[in-house]
């Protein structure tokens, strides 16, 4: 692309809004781990402490006292990484019929991908938990991760991906070399997606993290709680050791860190390399 | 199109029978996951809360007080001032969180797309509101926001005071962002905006990953400038993806809770200034032990949200000429 | 009929058997901070059941409620005992989940007079019946700034003797120190409306359940005085327990605050730690005694447990020695009127600059009315706050405002 002078001027403006906005981006964020570094009291104090402080070894074993930290934060993992790598092979195979393909009763099976997100998640709470003690699933991850596994999202997304990311042309030629359908979605789809695929992993792995809802009535062993209810437990309108909670927040947030950088990989690589090979 | 899809007339004839058939039926296979999972864990719990819409029950007392009382709650809800209210909450901060966040994410993710280095660490830190803890997001902006201590006021007031001609359009005495009845939406909706552009423009960026580097390189040397390569090639090209981007927020913008609630507690506020739909249907549910008036106010939204998303569908497809 | 006998004494000996026997686990399902009198009451209650295993499950106070209704909504999944806070107690005894503690084996009514008696009314059902039993009580008081109101030349007898000079106080106050009387107008409304009530006179509510807010003088002075005090800009707009609350505290903006009498505790360790000895503690004003908080055990009636249950409510409610533990842990007021007579009760309190605030605190127990819980409280109060929003900083009229009220109550109610 040839950079003129007037680009670079634009530039130089762009890159001060980028940078004044990443702050903002960045602040809370900051913070958590800030307050994860301080005495509970601090978190009442205004303005609040701007850099790290020494409370962070105190915090992480005040931490543990009050709550199974790590077995949540196994818990948590585990229930996040299925629900990740099912949503991921699920939902793409969803999507790229949704896109590709005609069949009778498309647009009803569509309509009901779209209305399966729009009754609020609360209202869901006391059905599922009557579905899960009649399965017998209660205190099970697999209650929280199998219903999730399938997400209308996910599905939406990758219709709406798939369909401009793959070329028709090209699964009409896999068709004229012998593949079977299953494997012009495995060998031929799945590479043109990454950026799509890397999308869906790493938001549904931290919807997944983050969700509360589920596993709050689901969940009735403290061992078993994922991470959010966990530290949600020992929090309280007059007495909570925030100090504590904060370290929690900074540790749940850590896993959550490397999953974008290693995803984001994903989400920038070119798919013009992909669909040459493909 | 079917002649796209169709298989190739040049196959010898056995072949193709056995491929039409797996064209025919492999769409059914790879949706099969989703129908399974949804008829066992999504249809009943609507089902459920659309037959308890009909219904007047406190959940604690359990099914035994469950009494029938055909549109009673529909007729509550429609004539209900908070629910009046409430839907106005929310599509005021549904609207000035949403549209910012698609005007901002999308001419953002195509200067993103144009960075060789230092991409993923600018689209990192925007993406961060998204996985901040949300007990770390209402600590920080209650105390950013606070009226007699807060950091945005003390700003605001120093470039009041110190700052020449802009800093006189500022406000001169300090602003109750979260407690005055009519800050309260800006601030919410600057949470929302705040929390969730990072996150649009990650979708953006990946719908800009599918646009062939060649059209570029064609309109560059057709001496397109930038700014008309954006508006046509750019964005006609992340069509779907903006389709998609919109859909979402209007559906989840509709269906806000977390911010609110975390920023303002479970009542929505000074004067339920920023309770949203979804809140005072918690609140009916769980709070006012009324399970099924907040059905029916879910599926009153779940009517209006249809008809949203289908006018949504309908302006896509109209600025597109297809779907 | 001797057949029937045996099956009654054979079953009556099985209950009173079973809880020292049968080895059980109870699930004790609760919430911050209260569960913290669980913990306390683990190994104390171990000592004298060395066979009863507790299995404590704690969640977030709102989250609790919420997987409790859950439970309750299927009867499924219920723990042995639940915690119930003041404000959920009344919903859950009315929708009939609880088990009645009244009848037998249980006959709840031997322990009324060893229990603080507005919150033993607190615990009951519409029909007279117990359905849980307190562990702890918030009897209300007024914390005050000595320093800032010496600097106004305003003394205690302005708080308390009536509503005019406590509000003069606080223009007072306001003037002299720039700090305001109370964190917000709905604080000070708060406290009028449950002042001056009668034993068995509900806040919103009459016997019959019908809404009294119009026409209410307890309600228009309530209002009168709220908006008063937001006019002459001696009321904040500040939430409780939010960190701007604790801040107002801690730079010396706010100069009185009604809470239960527990706010000492966090006070002195969080909200303020650095104000110790400037505070004081006196009577809510004109005579009015109020309560904020109060704790509350029970068992749902469809535990499997439910004998060695109430064993451990007992316990928690009328064991002197898990009492004043709790007391000690919690700063919870005891329920329990043998551990009201605890030594530590007439302690010194530093904070508070050596007063011996606990005795006064005590007194002010025995003088809050018994106030019937209505399960629409909880609506009618959001439906009040919401006109009082509207009076406050819209100028609402006020008789208009409360006619609104009430006719959004009863609408709201009849359901």
């Amino acid at each position: 692309m040839a950079v003129t002078k007037k680009n670079t001027t634009g530039k130089s403006v762009a890159w001060v809004i980028v940078f004044l906005g990443a702050v903002l981006m960045l602040a809370p964020f900051y913070f958590t781990f800030v307050l994860a570094t301080q005495p509970r009291e601090a978190i009442y104090h205004i303005p609040p402490p701007m850099w790290f402080g020494e409370a962070l070894a105190h915090n992480i074993s005040a931490i543990n006292a009050l709550i199974p930290f790590w077995h949540n934060l196994g818990m948590s993992f585990y229930v996040a990484a299925m629900t990740t790598v099912l949503a991921l092979f699920f939902c793409s195979m969803a999507g790229y019929a949704f896109a590709m393909y005609e069949f009778r009763f498309k647009k009803f099976f569509f309509a009901i991908v779209l209305g399966s997100m729009l009754l609020p998640p609360f209202l869901g709470l006391i059905p599922t938990f009557m579905l899960m003690n009649a399965l017998g699933w209660l205190d099970q991850p697999r209650a929280l991760y199998l219903p999730a596994a399938a997400g209308a999202f996910g599905i939406f997304l990758m219709r709406q991906y798939i369909g401009s990311a793959v070329p028709k042309e090209l699964m009409e030629a896999a068709r004229i070399d012998g593949c079977g359908e299953f494997r012009i979605y495995w060998n031929v789809v799945l590479p043109l997606i990454g950026p799509a695929l890397g999308t869906l992993g790493l938001v549904t792995f931290i919807t997944s993290w983050n969700s509360f809802l589920q596993p709050l009535v689901i969940m009735h062993t403290p061992e078993n709680f994922t991470l959010p209810v966990a530290l949600r437990s020992v929090q309280s309108t007059t007495n909570t050791d925030w100090g504590a909670v904060m370290a929690g927040s900074a540790i749940a947030v850590l896993p959550l860190l490397i999953l974008f950088v290693l995803f984001s990989r994903r989400l920038i690589a070119g798919l013009t390399a992909g669909a040459v090979k493909g | 199109m079917e002649s796209v899809l169709s298989p190739a007339a040049s196959s010898t004839a056995p072949r193709r029978r056995k491929r039409f058939q797996s064209w025919k039926w492999a769409p059914y296979i790879f949706i099969s996951p989703f129908v399974i999972i949804f008829a066992i864990f999504g249809a009943f719990p609507l089902i459920f809360s659309a037959t308890l819409s009909f219904a007047q029950w406190d959940p604690a007392a359990g099914f035994g007080a469950i009494k029938w009382i055909q549109l009673d709650n529909y007729k509550f809800v429609l004539t209900d001032r908070w629910f009046w209210k409430s839907l106005g909450n929310t599509v005021y901060i549904a609207l000035a969180s949403g549209l910012p966040q698609h005007l901002v994410a999308i001419p953002f993710a195509a200067f993103l797309s144009t960075l060789l280095r230092g991409r993923n660490i600018v689209l990192g830190a925007y993406f961060l509101p998204f996985i901040t803890s949300s007990v770390a997001i209402s600590l920080i902006f209650s105390s950013l926001f606070s009226k007699d201590f807060g950091a945005i006021n003390a700003i605001l007031m120093s470039l009041h005071d110190h700052l020449p001609l802009i800093g006189q359009l500022l406000p001169d005495h300090k602003v109750d962002w979260l407690q005055n009845t009519e800050m309260v939406k800006p601030t919410v909706s600057f949470v929302v905006f705040w929390r969730y552009v990072g996150w649009n423009t990650v979708l953006y960026l990946a719908a800009m990953q599918t646009i062939p580097e060649d059209l570029y390189e064609a309109a560059t040397l057709d001496g397109a400038s930038i700014t008309r390569q954006f508006w046509h090639i750019t964005l006609p090209m992340i069509r779907p993806m903006m389709f998609f981007a919109v859909s979402l927020t209007l559906i989840n913008n509709l269906q806000l809770f977390e911010e609110p609630f975390i920023l303002l507690g479970d009542n929505g506020g000074t004067g339920q200034a920023a309770m949203t739909t979804a809140m005072y249907m918690y609140r009916t549910a769980f709070y006012f032990s009324d399970f099924g008036t907040a059905c029916a106010i879910s599926w009153v939204m779940f009517v209006i949200i249809a008809v949203l998303s289908y006018g949504n569908n309908r302006l896509f497809k109209l600025a597109g000429g297809e779907d | 009929m001797n057949k029937v006998v045996r099956l009654a004494v054979a079953s009556a000996l099985c209950a009173a058997a079973l809880p020292s026997w049968a080895a059980v686990t109870l699930t004790v399902a609760s919430f911050p901070d209260l569960d913290r009198d669980v913990k306390t009451a683990i190994p104390l209650y171990k000592k004298l059941h060395p066979d009863v295993e507790i299995k404590l499950v704690s969640r977030e106070r709102v989250d609790h409620v919420n997987a409790l209704t859950t439970q309750l909504a299927s009867s499924s999944g219920l723990p042995d005992v639940m915690g119930l806070e003041i404000g959920f107690v009344g919903r859950f005894i009315a929708s009939g989940g609880l088990e009645d503690l009244s009848k037998a084996p249980y006959n709840a009514g031997q322990l009324q007079s060893q229990i603080t008696g507005y919150s033993w009314a607190q615990a009951k059902g519409a029909n007279g019946d117990v359905y849980a039993l307190p562990v702890d009580i918030g009897p209300g008081t007024m914390f005050y700034r000595k320093d800032l109101l010496d600097k106004a030349g305003v003394t205690e007898a302005d708080l308390t003797k009536s509503w005019e000079t406590y509000i003069a106080a606080g223009k007072k106050i306001k003037a002299a120190t720039g700090a305001y009387l109370v964190a917000s107008p709905v604080d000070l409304k708060d406290i009028y409306i449950r002042s001056n009530l009668k034993n068995g006179e509900g806040i919103y509510f009459d016997k019959s359940g019908k809404p009294i807010i119009a026409g209410n003088p307890r309600f228009e002075n309530a209002f009168k005085y709220a908006k008063e005090a937001q006019d002459a800009g001696i009321a904040g707009n500040i939430k409780q327990w939010s960190n701007e609350w604790a801040a107002g505290f801690q730079h010396d903006q706010i100069a009185t605050q009604a809470m239960g009498a527990w706010l000492n505790g966090h006070l002195a360790h969080w909200l303020a730690p650095d104000q110790g000895g400037k505070w004081r503690s006196c009577n809510l004003p004109a005579g009015a005694f109020a309560s904020w908080g109060g704790s509350f055990y029970a068992i749902p009636a469809k535990s499997t447990h439910k004998a060695e249950a109430y064993e451990f409510v007992k316990f928690l409610a009328a064991n002197r020695e898990q009492q004043i533990a709790a007391f000690k842990t919690l700063d919870a007021f005891p329920s329990l009127k043998a551990a009201q007579d605890d030594p530590s009760m007439s302690e010194p309190l530093p904070y508070l600059g050596g007063q011996k605030a606990r005795e006064m605190w005590r007194d002010a127990a025995k003088h809050v009315p018994e106030i019937p819980i209505n399960k629409n409280d909880g609506v009618a109060e959001d439906i009040i706050n919401d006109q009082l929003d509207q009076v406050v900083h819209q100028g609402k009229d006020i008789k208009a405002a409360l006619a609104d009220a009430q006719a959004d109550v009863e609408r709201r109610a009849r359901r």
